[in-house]
């Protein structure tokens, strides 16, 4: 393994306190080297979301050590920690989180702003970056006027923006369909492979997690070598339905108008199926606060 | 983030949802348009009780007058008859006498530390004034000092050393005299009796045609100090007796003003009593004020109002971009600087409601000042009811982002403590 670029040392998160206490975090030691691709996998509640916050010094530890290439981050300032996550990392959410009345443009330079970077160079590198996904054409279009794809791929350029060290990508290909998916994957590895950049991919996707080099299986706040077969892969995200998504659509992706933008969105079946299902059934509370019983299956190791 | 790229974002920001602002900027307008009328009323109406001031004679001129020690109910040495003493100098009216200022009044003022140069004024009552027609109109003359500081239709103040008398506006035309300018130049007759009873005219030429104005001595006509002097000096005579001078008043040139209380409590124990052009106006001067700053409370509470407009719109703003607020912050924008963003949205929503309002409410102003002038208040020339002070447009639209910057606070404060993970977190 390469020099690491990212290493936690004992690493402890509790939320809450007394009957409310929820051990997200159990007590993490790993080592992400550079231009490595790790998936961090896992079940909801698993704890996969809040390794990646404290990861990417959105959120400090309870107890335990962050360090990026070698250095503790414990002891840093508000002021170094918002640098450091400006400079050092690129995000890619599941949700794009695109600034709706602004231009594609205006969305990808939006880290440079926050550096502080003149427009004239903001302007130069941004459309870099568009360049480098083939989206340069769309510059100046609304964010809200592009597809799903398109979206997800202008979220990628945002993310390279800063010639990142570290992209984290939280479920990059949740909101696309399978055929889109592939592609956002493949420009993910590619920039992995291509300008060695670490890539740490949050996913209960377990074909998404298989293309990663290394894969961190986590089961109620602790690593396990690897999911209990019981499992049926890791779905449990979805309300225990077995989430995998068939690599391949044999009935052809389903298209629906996004509501807020008017936007024809291609969506896989499993997406549809979700969307019929949560139409169904009321919302569930506190999703994120604590693992609900039925998402606990056989957590021994 | 660098200052400009903030402003920027927070002037984009401010237009993301129109019909928002527009509601907030429209409450901030007519706060600030309020209250930019009511202090263009103020500095219009306070210009012009300055003018009259003006009219009044200096600011730094202090009217002293003999106080009567006649018996006034409730002052200690009152009760019974008042002692005659044969030094004391009444002036002459129509209707009786008023103790006046002798010589010796005269030489104590002048020795009153911070007393420049003392002017007693003579108090002559002519008999009529006689146009060139023949025609004849009572008069009472002003006091000559007024005439420098009086606002002139045509001509100039009376000279000095020349008979010369400075007419108001009003008097032109009854004298058949033609126009403002056409009286300059022009001769009237002024006839005054002395002690014997005995009637003489003087030969005044016209000098000039004063404004009327609201709180001025300019309705009287004004004659030189020369003229009246002599006017005076006939009146006395004739007497077989010296009558000793006497003096209505005198003015008082302080040099000065800061002494001023000293000096009227010198005067008061002399038994005078010295009254600046400020304390003649200051009652007056009160009022005006005490109407505009009532005016301006109400426009006051308009802007407090309208403040709450801009706490509402921003918090919905903030609720809104929730998660572009995670966003920003998750890629590294401080705490402080999404305070920013907001506060400056906040700032930009005052800043257009009061520059807008301030900017409708001088034209309006100018435009009904100048509809007033020719027509309810054309009677006083010299008013215009709005007058704009640069300065106080200035503070209006600062203090009105003031106080849209502090109404900003409370969600530019949620914003900038929003945590990333929780903006982040996709329901």
């Amino acid at each position: 393994m390469a020099a690491p670029v990212l290493e936690t040392e004992n690493l402890v998160k509790i939320y809450g306190r007394g009957d409310t206490r929820f051990d997200a975090l159990k007590g993490i030691n790993l080592e992400i080297g550079k231009g490595e691709s790790v998936a961090v996998v896992g079940k909801s509640g698993s704890g996969k979301s809040t390794l990646m916050h404290l990861l990417a010094l959105l959120d400090g530890p309870t107890h335990g050590v962050v360090a990026l290439e070698g250095r503790p981050t414990g002891d840093l300032s508000a002021k170094e920690l918002n640098e450091l996550r400006n400079s050092a990392f690129g995000f890619v959410f599941q949700q794009f989180f695109l600034t709706p009345n602004q231009s594609v443009l205006e969305n990808v330079t939006l880290p440079l702003k926050i550096a502080g970077v003149p427009a004239a160079e903001r302007k130069r590198r941004g459309l870099e970056a568009l360049e480098q996904l083939e989206m340069a054409d769309k510059a100046d279009n609304k964010a809200t006027d592009l597809s799903g794809g398109q979206k997800q791929r202008v979220v990628i350029a945002r993310a390279l923006i800063n010639n990142p060290s570290v992209i984290f990508a939280d479920e990059p290909t949740g909101n696309l369909d399978s055929a889109t998916s592939k592609v956002v994957e493949d420009i993910l590895f590619g920039l992995n492979r291509d300008k060695g950049i670490t890539l740490v991919v949050v996913t209960h996707d377990e074909d998404l997690a298989q293309r990663c080099g290394r894969q961190i299986y986590l089961v109620d706040g602790e690593v396990v070598p690897n999911l209990p077969k019981s499992t049926s892969g890791v779905g449990g995200e979805r309300g225990g339905q077995p989430g995998t998504r068939p690599a391949s659509s044999t009935t052809g992706p389903l298209q629906v108008t996004e509501p807020t933008t008017g936007a024809i969105v291609t969506l896989s079946e499993a997406d549809a199926a979700e969307i019929a299902r949560a139409a169904q059934e009321p919302p569930r509370a506190g999703r994120h606060a604590a693992p609900s019983t039925t998402d606990q299956p056989g957590a021994t190791a | 983030m660098k200052f400009i790229d903030l402003l920027r974002t927070a002037i984009g920001n401010t237009f993301r949802s129109k019909a928002r602002t527009v509601l907030t900027v429209i409450a901030i307008f007519i706060g600030a348009f309020t209250l930019t009328l009511t202090s263009g009323i103020g500095t219009g109406v306070n210009d012009y009780i300055d003018k009259t001031v003006a009219a009044f004679g200096n600011d730094n001129a202090l009217f002293v007058q003999k106080v009567s020690e006649q018996s006034t109910p409730g002052s200690n040495e009152g009760d019974g008859p008042t002692e005659y003493n044969p030094d004391e100098a009444d002036v002459r009216l129509g209707f009786g006498s008023v103790s006046g200022l002798t010589d010796s009044d005269i030489d104590k003022i002048e020795k009153i530390d911070g007393v420049g140069s003392v002017d007693p004024m003579y108090l002559v009552t002519p008999k009529y004034l006689e146009s060139a027609s023949g025609k004849k109109f009572k008069l009472s003359l002003g006091s000559p000092p007024e005439a420098d500081g009086l606002q002139l239709e045509s001509g100039k103040a009376p000279e000095r050393a020349k008979d010369e008398i400075l007419l108001p506006a009003s008097w032109v035309e009854p004298l058949g005299l033609g126009s403002n300018q056409d009286a300059v130049g022009k001769s009237v007759k002024i006839a005054i009796g002395n002690a014997m009873d005995q009637e003489r005219t003087f030969t005044a030429k016209v000098s000039g045609v004063s404004q009327a104005s609201l709180a001025g001595p300019s309705d009287n006509p004004i004659p030189s100090a020369g003229l009246n002097k002599k006017l005076y000096d006939y009146q006395v005579s004739g007497s077989p007796k010296k009558v000793p001078n006497s003096y209505f008043t005198a003015t008082a040139t302080v040099d000065d003003m800061s002494k001023v209380g000293a000096i009227k409590s010198e005067l008061s124990d002399e038994h005078m009593q010295g009254r600046t052009v400020e304390d003649q106006l200051g009652m007056f001067r009160a009022v005006i004020n005490g109407i505009v700053w009532i005016l301006n409370s109400f426009a006051i509470i308009a802007l407090l109002a309208a403040g709450f407009g801009i706490v509402n719109t921003l918090l919905m703003s903030v609720q809104e971009r929730t998660r572009e607020i995670g966003l920003m912050k998750a890629l590294g924008m401080s705490g402080g600087k999404v305070f920013g963003l907001f506060s400056l949205e906040a700032i930009f929503i005052g800043f257009l409601g009061s520059a807008i309002g301030a900017a409708v409410a001088v034209a309006a102003g100018s435009i009904l000042s100048g509809v007033l002038s020719n027509g309810l208040l054309s009677s006083l020339p010299g008013l215009s009811l709005f007058l704009f002070n640069p300065v106080n447009i200035a503070a209006i639209i600062l203090s009105v982002m003031f106080i849209a910057f502090l109404a900003g606070t409370i969600p530019a404060m949620r914003a900038a403590r929003q945590d990333p993970i929780t903006a982040l977190r996709y329901e």
